[in-house]
């Protein structure tokens, strides 16, 4: 009766083993605890505004959310008219300018996405999302 | 005990009566997968309910999660057995892939677990042509070779050909067949990397199918990068002054002469 459950037991695990080895070569170069970290994207206030001259400030909000009130110089880029809203930021980038993109808790993910899309569709490095977005802003500005 | 059994009997009536009194919206289905074509500008998805309870229904509030989205309903109130819909519109814009939106719906509903519903829109957004990369840029001084960016066109759109055009005579682009099918390759080449410039290139893709979808990309001849003590040359300010020229100039349509 023991032999028999021992041998069940081992069967079980051979039989588990195969999917897991499937996956894990499948996977190498993707491992589940390698995620991607996305610490790095972001920049708190304080080392954004250290970075002076050398920041250019991106407004993901809505153009009405632009038009209201943004960070002085900021270039709006909005997802809503990305393809006209480009060009522009891509004229005053330069490769030793850090992008600092930044959306409102009105705007959910804006920053985010922007950010990613700089990174991926124009190949943009030293893309930042801002910690806190607008709200932090206004915030120290009180 | 017979007070006691009449009082339990009363009990129960009430219970039954503040449970029968109930007002309940039945929704068809919380989440809806949308896939718009490459011309649409908006996805609109339809939630449907019903009030399967026997008291009216009313929304306190229907609030969607990003500016990009707007949600309305038909009625403020839903009587028992009446049936209705929240229209969810979601704004395309320049956006791709895959976007999530949600729109959360409050009611009076005196269950809590029934008062809040979030009802779900995922839109499968496939552009006309995704372009990669945006932008191509040369060093000041680098050799001026042709850069690449590669066009790939949607596979249901019969794109047979790109038209290219740049801003600014100062690059010259050509358009030839890519690796794949529906890809394109543009070479993008500068006339002189001495000067900083600046191009929006414009992309038209030639589709019947194409109302009027109109792509950009950008060339740039970068500035000499500012070193301590580096005095700002006239030709420097010739070639910022140039920049500021092209952002102030509109891109030109497939129509306009070349410049």
């Amino acid at each position: 009766m023991k032999v028999s459950a021992v041998r069940q037991t081992l069967l079980l695990i051979a039989l588990a083993s195969v999917p897991a080895i499937g996956e894990a070569i499948y996977f190498r170069d993707k491992v589940s605890w390698q995620s991607p970290d996305r610490s790095s994207e972001m920049v708190n206030l304080d080392q954004a505004q250290s970075w002076g001259e050398n920041a250019i400030w991106v407004d993901a909000r809505s153009d009405n959310e632009f038009e209201q009130d943004h960070v002085p110089g900021a270039i709006p880029l909005n997802e809503d008219r990305w393809n006209e809203l480009l060009p522009t930021l891509l004229a005053q980038w330069s490769l030793e300018k850090k992008i600092v993109v930044y959306c409102s808790s009105q705007s959910c993910n804006a920053s985010r996405e922007v950010a990613r899309r700089l990174r991926d569709e124009a190949g943009l490095k030293g893309v930042f999302v801002l910690q806190g977005g607008w709200e932090e802003w206004q915030k120290s500005k009180r | 005990m017979n007070m006691n059994f009449l009082r339990l009997i009363g009990v129960i009536a009430l219970t039954a009566l503040v449970q029968s009194a109930r007002a309940e919206l039945k929704w068809e289905q919380t989440s809806v997968d949308l896939h718009p074509g490459f011309n649409d500008k908006q996805a609109v998805a339809h939630f449907k309910y019903e009030n399967v309870g026997n008291t009216p229904v009313h929304f306190n509030s229907v609030h969607a999660s990003c500016g990009c989205t707007t949600a309305q309903t038909q009625n403020e109130q839903v009587p028992p057995g009446q049936k209705g819909e929240i229209t969810a519109t979601f704004n395309i814009g320049g956006r791709t892939g895959t976007q999530v939106k949600t729109v959360t719906v409050q009611t009076d509903d005196p269950d809590p677990a029934s008062s809040t519903t979030v009802l779900t829109l995922k839109a499968v957004i496939t552009p006309l042509l995704e372009i990669q990369p945006a932008l191509v840029y040369w060093q000041n001084g680098e050799e001026p070779k042709p850069k690449t960016i590669t066009a790939k066109a949607n596979k249901d759109a019969g794109v047979k050909k790109l038209d290219v055009v740049s801003s600014t005579p100062d690059f010259t682009a050509k358009v030839d067949a890519g690796s794949a099918p529906n890809e394109f390759r543009i070479s993008v080449r500068p006339r002189d990397t001495t000067k900083a410039v600046y191009a929006t290139l414009t992309i038209k893709p030639d589709s019947s199918a194409n109302t009027g979808n109109v792509f950009a990309a950008a060339a740039r001849v970068m500035p000499l990068a500012p070193t301590s003590g580096t005095a700002i040359t006239p030709s420097t300010k010739a070639a910022v002054s140039t920049i500021r020229h092209d952002l102030a100039t509109p891109a030109p349509t497939a129509g306009s002469p070349r410049q």
